[in-house]
């Protein structure tokens, strides 16, 4: 008969206390009031808001989305309301909660990261600020900050001055060794990494001969890359020694489960907050009953113990 | 407030050409729905995770018929998602999230005929908004347009409740060409009538529509479609380019702003 009445799901990751690891992730989630009429916010350790520039972006023409094989491809282009609006706007009626408000943060230069931050650190409410670096740098001849080490490096260094908020840095998948880019956002100063972003990909319309979408590429999430990032997240786990928040194609406590036993200290329910507003809820509670039925007392004991080498 | 649930198929009934009428109980749902708005329908453990958008066609009292609370959908086969759904038989579950979007608007006085503009499918949100007018305003003219005679579904439903014309593009009802041109014509024949447009259907017989109602100096309420993945405004994928002040281009979302826009503020 199992001993757990009820299970410890809180966690530590790195200076954020969370009441349990399930987050949201970025793009997905709107700035969180959008969810009111669907779920308890407070439910919710945190979630991670819809990336934030310093001014308001319209985004990409559309087709902007395309379903594909157990997953979807967006290029939406970073579509957002402008760090201003989000302070004003936003953070008031989310401070009424009490769940953990993570800032998502992009710019095409190394300066707009760092204005957008420098504004995050005077607002009240934020919990911490996650960057994307998944975007291309304009005095770079549109490189990717987050493909490349030193630019990685660089950026979230300015960042980590710029606000006294705990940074995290949000891994691009799209490279050859993830331990390396992984290496450079702790070496700037990011205190956490979550990872992974989306992988770009692209469909073709047959009958038209022609890309889905406008803009060609796309990044690709779902079920479809969980495999990916979970295998992601094992490395990094190994190269690096700040904790990680997995995330990809989540959306049961199974998939929840993978990612914690690869390394991960919490995960964020992406795609899946498309298909059920509530999504994120769902994992939630189906991770309190799975370590109820499994016995586990505190789901800390899980982070990591897929690399153990004893006999499972 | 929309509301996600679990129920099941009632009906879903082949009307021929690919076009199918699903229905399910969902009482609740259709208790505060206004005709253009839309449900986001899932098929649990199928090979597409996300749901499709579906228009309300029949809400209760709509077809006479038809149990109390249930609802109708009307749709095509032209894709995964449609061809999943018309595999489906009575007793099948599906997810539904709705009512969601915003839905027609009347007209503002009761002397304005409603002048319904719908090609293919997108007949669909229509039955819906007919029964909501009837007996408050003059019967609605109807111009009602499709590739063939067989895609003029509910045709003869249409008739009974509306002054109606039709046009094929292969000429096997109707007249034979573009809905919008026995629609220029009458227009142009009932200028001394107070008249409102209401339009559904693909996006270039919507752009001539706005256009032709625009010229004429009448309003005109598009009902558009988009690719969605979640249908409650926050996946950003289902934009359509509109005007904003000072003729500045952005993008609303179809999902939330929409279905339902006027002619007037769309750029395309």
């Amino acid at each position: 008969m199992s001993g757990v009445v009820e299970p410890d799901l809180s966690v530590t990751v790195g200076p954020l206390a969370l009441e349990n690891p399930v987050l949201t992730a970025s793009g997905t989630f709107g700035y969180g009031l959008e969810f009111e009429p669907f779920l308890k916010l407070d439910e919710l350790a945190g979630f991670v808001t819809k990336g934030l520039s310093p001014r308001p972006r319209e985004g990409n023409p559309p087709p902007r989305i395309v379903e594909t094989p157990a997953g979807m491809l967006n290029t939406i282009g970073l579509q957002n309301i402008g760090v201003d609006a989000f302070i004003r706007d936003k953070l008031p009626r989310l401070r009424e909660y009490d769940t953990a408000v993570i800032a998502n943060v992009f710019g095409e230069t190394e300066a707009e990261y760092v204005e957008v931050c420098s504004k995050l650190d005077q607002a009240e409410g934020v919990a911490a600020i996650e960057l994307n670096v998944s975007c291309p740098n304009t005095e770079q001849g549109g490189m990717i900050f987050g493909n490349d080490a030193a630019a990685l490096h660089a950026v979230t260094a300015a960042c980590r001055k710029a606000s006294r908020l705990p940074l995290i840095v949000k891994l691009s998948p799209n490279v050859t060794d993830i331990r390396v880019t992984a290496r450079a956002a702790v070496e700037g100063g990011a205190e956490v990494l979550s990872l992974v972003n989306t992988f770009v990909g692209m469909q073709v319309d047959v009958e038209r001969r022609r890309p889905v979408l406008k803009k060609v590429c796309g990044g690709l999430s779902g079920p479809a890359i969980r495999p990916l990032a979970v295998w992601m997240t094992w490395q990094v786990h190994e190269a690096v020694d700040v904790p990680l928040i997995g995330m990809g194609g989540i959306s049961t406590a199974a998939d929840a489960l993978e990612f914690i036993l690869a390394g991960a200290s919490a995960v964020q329910v992406g795609t899946a907050n498309f298909v059920h507003p509530d999504g994120s809820i769902r994992v939630l509670r189906e991770l309190r009953e799975w370590l109820k039925e499994h016995d586990v007392a505190t789901l800390r004991e899980l982070i990591g113990a897929g690399h153990s080498k004893a006999p499972a | 407030m929309p509301r996600d649930i679990t129920t099941a198929v009632l009906a879903n009934t082949d009307l021929g050409a690919g076009n199918w009428l699903l229905e399910f109980g969902a009482p609740e749902m259709a208790a505060g729905m206004r005709p253009a708005q839309f449900f986001m329908i899932g098929i649990p453990g199928s090979a597409t995770i996300l749901r499709r958008p579906y228009s309300v066609c029949g809400l209760p009292g709509t077809f006479d018929d038809r149990p109390h609370g249930t609802v109708q959908v009307l749709y095509k086969v032209v894709g995964q998602g449609t061809r999943l759904l018309a595999s489906l038989a009575p007793g099948a579950r599906i997810t539904v999230l709705g009512p969601l979007g915003n839905g027609f608007n009347e007209p503002d006085d009761a002397e304005t005929t409603p002048v319904l503009v719908a090609g293919g499918i997108g007949s669909a949100p229509f039955p819906a908004w007919i029964s909501k007018l009837k007996d408050r305003f003059p019967p609605p003219l109807m111009f009602y347009g499709a590739a063939g005679a067989d895609d003029l579904v509910l045709a003869d439903w249409f008739a009974e409740r509306t002054e109606l014309q039709t046009a094929t593009d292969d000429g096997s009802a109707g007249t034979h060409g573009l809905v919008t041109e026995p629609l220029s014509r009458a227009l142009d024949r009932e200028r001394d009538r107070k008249l409102k447009l209401y339009a559904c259907g693909p996006e270039p017989m919507l752009q001539a529509v706005g256009k032709i109602a625009g010229e004429r100096g009448l309003t005109c309420e598009l009902s558009l479609e988009a690719h969605m993945a979640c249908g409650f405004g926050v996946c950003l994928g289902c934009v359509v380019p509109v005007r904003r002040d000072g003729d500045e281009v952005g993008y609303d979302r179809v999902c939330l702003e929409g279905p339902v826009m006027d002619a007037r503020c769309l750029a395309w």
